[in-house]
């Protein structure tokens, strides 16, 4: 018959034996045999506390063991991933700076465009005579300067976007997987 | 007599106990949150198996991490097995354990040293 927790029996055994030194009234044979018994289930149970105890600690110490590697691998995850963002983000930086540069490009062009068709006909009919014949000249250079200025403003503005969305992206993922 | 089968988990091990054949295994890992309500229908199982036993018992251990509790349940089905060789039947245990860990290996040879029965440590590769 299984009893109710495994030290079930233990439980029983003493609980015997202090009825019996309760009960009073025993001869010598009967005290004998109950004190044999008793030693009996003591040494057994000894034996398995013992033999429970020295396991337990054992696998404690796998367990630890464990854990310490866990660790490294966890270290090492950690390490990899740093690296895999910054990776990240210099492929995003260089990305973003390819699409500033483009769209730099874009205005510099239409910039020019503009100054042909539009600008240089309103310089002509100011200055006929070709009296101040670097205005024109000035005007493209001061937009040629501006081209460094105008890709760096583009370059940083787009960036801290990417990166709002990136964190906003971070945020909402941690969010769908509570 | 019915065969027993209780499908692993990530806290308990699988346990597959074919009465006809003799082998009874024990494999995976045991960290129960209620040993008593686990362990209790596979000694209930051995105890009626003791009774009428295969010719001869394997019981095959294959345990990656057990806890306190399953220590001390271990020990019960391994004394009922010992009940079964003690009526004169055979029986061999097999003691499963990774190569590099040592710590399962030992506790296979405690066990060997405390029960009394002839045990087979066994190396095998990690998966």
């Amino acid at each position: 018959m299984i009893k109710q927790n495994i030290y079930q029996n233990e439980d029983d055994f003493l609980q015997s034996a202090k009825e019996f030194m309760a009960r009073g009234n025993y001869s010598q044979d009967e005290l004998q045999l109950e004190t044999k018994s008793l030693i009996e289930n003591y040494d057994e149970l000894i034996s398995q506390v013992k033999i429970i105890t020295k396991i337990s600690d054992r696998l404690q110490k796998k367990l630890n063991k464990t854990n310490d590697k866990l660790e490294v691998t966890n270290n090492q995850l950690n390490d990899t991933n740093i690296k895999l963002n910054e990776t990240i983000d210099a492929l995003t930086e260089a990305k973003i700076g390819r699409k500033a540069g483009t769209i730099v490009m874009i205005v510099v062009i239409v910039l020019f465009i503009f100054s042909e068709v539009w600008i240089e006909p309103i310089i002509d009919s100011h200055f006929p005579n070709s009296e101040y014949p670097l205005v024109g000249l000035a005007l493209k250079l001061f937009v040629a300067i501006l081209i460094k200025p105008g890709e760096d403003i583009t370059n940083r503005y787009m960036l801290k976007n990417a990166r709002k969305k990136q964190i906003e992206e971070a945020r909402a993922k941690r969010e769908g997987s509570k | 007599m019915d065969n027993i089968f209780i499908e692993g988990s990530k806290q308990t091990p699988e346990i597959k106990f074919i009465a006809e054949s003799g082998e009874l295994e024990i494999k995976g890992r045991s960290i129960p949150e209620n040993t008593f309500d686990f362990f209790n229908p596979v000694l209930i199982w051995l105890e009626e198996y003791a009774k009428n036993p295969a010719k001869k018992t394997i019981v095959k251990v294959n345990l990656e991490y057990f806890n306190t509790s399953s220590s001390k349940y271990i020990l019960e089905i391994l004394k009922r097995v010992k009940n079964v060789m003690n009526d004169g039947h055979d029986v061999l245990v097999e003691w499963y354990y990774e190569e590099d860990d040592e710590e399962m290996m030992e506790t296979g040879e405690d066990y060997e040293d405390v029960s009394g029965l002839p045990f087979s440590l066994i190396s095998v590769e990690e998966d």
